[in-house]
């Protein structure tokens, strides 16, 4: 066993598997991990407040921006991370190979910190093409491995930070350090007779294999590393960035696709809301306390009508920028008396799903631009835009923007 | 620093354990299970495949160091791994895109062909890129002496 470890340490020795890579690779893998943690922290509370919290509306681009680096830092993830573990591959192999309860614990420690953040990263891509065969529900699981990863980088700083702040600038002498060696073993240990056995044909072949250059190592592994976060980020990010949008090759989304050339987050029939959002005898119900109306579409069609140009910014990631025209939300309340700091409750036709029912905080319902939409780009909404009619408010998640309305209630 | 290490280490084991119980909080057992098994797939995925795979293309890449100049490997290497994190990402998209999604706005790209294109578009980089490497080094270097 022994042997066989440091055999493979052996294998997988290479110049660019130092300290100083891994140091250079982790600050910047940690730095993604914290911008990721943060976005999607306010991601999370502007869709399930807490009741001290307070969002703004504006700027309207806000959650856009905050979707867009979120899901971009993730992906960018993915290269740092397989570098990172690269680097530090040899270690896996240490001697001993688990030895005393401190090293059950770095082991185990280590363990929960690497197979965390790949699930973290699998399942937030598996999400973002809307393909989630997971035995477990994503969202809390997301939500709650996003604190195992960010406490496991804690942990993992504080126990490196002796050869973090060692090999945080550049070595002077250029000596980039070694991993760790265990102590009392020569490398390499007894020289076996070559040739013999799987493991030692093996040995023979690697020790055979010229070693390139140090600096062809070292600089191999920052090119390919940076090189191909350059290449994911500019293949993908167009399904935000609408500059980008010609490079988008690879993204789940792209901009202009769908009835009237918009993109959808939840379709008709997968909401099954088709028969009564198509029902003639639909109406809009407003309600605050005693006071109810009922609007019909041709009604709110001939209440004063607003336009703005507004995204829609999904958490998965892609947004599409509209001009959508309809009533302004704060006036169709006023019909009702609504007190200007009240909160509405808004309810959709759908009969389930999570986001039924959203809540609409006062500096929402506040804005000029929020309305109830019934027209896009200049044709009546479509069935699958939330025909008759929706919500549409600057800064909130896609999945707030209600589609479908059936009632508006004013929440004292 | 000692300090320092004590409270990152205290905040880190904290959080850490918060986020588990969060987990413990919202999924049902079997869920905790099939969570399990997918922590421990992951590790088992990088760790016993995908890091043995990359070791052995590393092998293969310097043993060819004894014909090929280590430069042109080292734009082969970084070709090599564009291509393959592209690959690790848009190869579950495909597969995604084939189960065909309920919504006709998602997936819509023809994710596949584009792949290929792009495995195409690097293999011509790495060939021009060698080309004009060599063809500089042949200018450098009067003729007949060893390269």
């Amino acid at each position: 066993m022994r042997r066989l470890l440091l055999d493979l340490r052996r294998a997988v020795a290479s110049p660019a598997r130092n300290p100083r890579k891994a140091v250079v690779i982790g600050r910047l893998l940690g730095s993604a991990f914290v911008l990721c943690f943060l976005t999607g922290l306010v991601s999370h509370y502007l869709q399930h407040p807490e009741p001290w919290m307070a969002w703004t509306p504006r700027p309207e681009w806000g959650y856009q921006l905050n979707q867009g680096v979120h899901v971009t830092t993730g992906l960018l993830c993915i290269p740092l991370l397989l570098a990172k573990l690269w680097v530090v591959y040899p270690d896996l192999f240490r001697l001993p190979l688990i030895g005393g309860l401190g090293s059950v614990l770095e082991r185990g420690s280590i363990a929960i910190f690497v197979g965390s953040t790949l699930v973290q990263l699998a399942i937030g891509v598996l999400n973002t093409y809307q393909f989630l065969p997971l035995p477990f529900y994503f969202l809390q699981v997301h939500f709650a491995l996003s604190f195992v990863i960010l406490g496991s980088l804690a942990l993992h700083i504080a126990v490196k930070l002796p050869i973090i702040s060692r090999y945080w600038r550049r070595p002077a002498d250029g000596d980039e350090g070694a991993l760790e060696v265990p102590e009392q073993v020569p490398e390499p240990a007894i020289a076996a007779p070559p040739g013999r056995g799987v493991t030692g044909r093996a040995m023979a072949f690697i020790d055979a294999t010229p070693a390139p250059p140090a600096k062809v190592s070292r600089r191999g592994l920052l090119a390919g590393v940076g090189l191909s976060a350059a290449a994911l980020l500019m293949l993908t990010v167009g399904q935000t960035l609408t500059p980008l949008d010609p490079l988008n090759l690879f993204a789940p989304r792209k901009k202009g696709t769908g009835p009237q050339g918009l993109l959808v987050n939840r379709t008709s029939a997968q909401a099954g809301v088709a028969d009564a959002a198509t029902d003639a005898a639909w109406a809009l119900t407003v309600t605050n306390g005693e006071r109810t109306i009922a609007l019909t579409r041709a009604q709110l069609l001939a209440l004063p009508q607003i336009d703005a140009a507004l995204p829609i910014a999904c958490v998965e990631g892609w947004s599409q920028t509209a001009t959508w025209r309809g009533v302004r939300l704060r006036e169709l309340v006023g019909l009702v008396d609504a007190d200007p700091g009240a909160e509405l409750e808004i309810r959709s036709l759908e009969r389930k799903g999570a986001y039924k029912t959203t809540r609409m905080a006062a500096e929402y319902v506040r804005d000029d631009e929020t309305m109830v939409a019934l027209a896009v780009n200049g044709e009546p909404l479509h069935l699958e835009h939330g025909y008759p009619a929706r919500i549409l408010a600057p800064g909130r998640p896609g999945v707030l923007q209600t589609k479908w309305l059936d009632t508006i209630e004013v929440r004292a | 620093m000692r300090a320092i290490r004590i409270v990152l280490g205290l905040v880190g084991a904290a959080t850490i354990g918060g986020g588990g119980l969060l987990l413990l909080s919202t999924q049902r057992p079997d869920q905790l299970l099939g969570f399990v098994l997918w922590l421990i797939g992951a590790i088992l995925v990088h760790d016993g495949i995908l890091a043995p795979i990359v070791l052995g293309v590393g092998l293969l890449l310097r043993r060819a160091g004894r014909r090929i100049p280590w430069a042109i490997l080292g734009m082969v290497q970084a070709a090599l791994i564009v291509g393959a994190v592209l690959t690790l990402v848009v190869a579950p998209e495909i597969y995604a895109q084939s189960r065909s999604p309920g919504n006709p706005t998602v997936l819509v790209g023809d994710y596949a062909a584009r792949l290929v294109g792009l495995w195409a578009v690097l293999g011509v980089l790495v060939t021009v890129a060698a080309a004009g490497y060599l063809l500089r080094r042949r200018r450098r270097r009067p003729e007949g002496a060893p390269a």
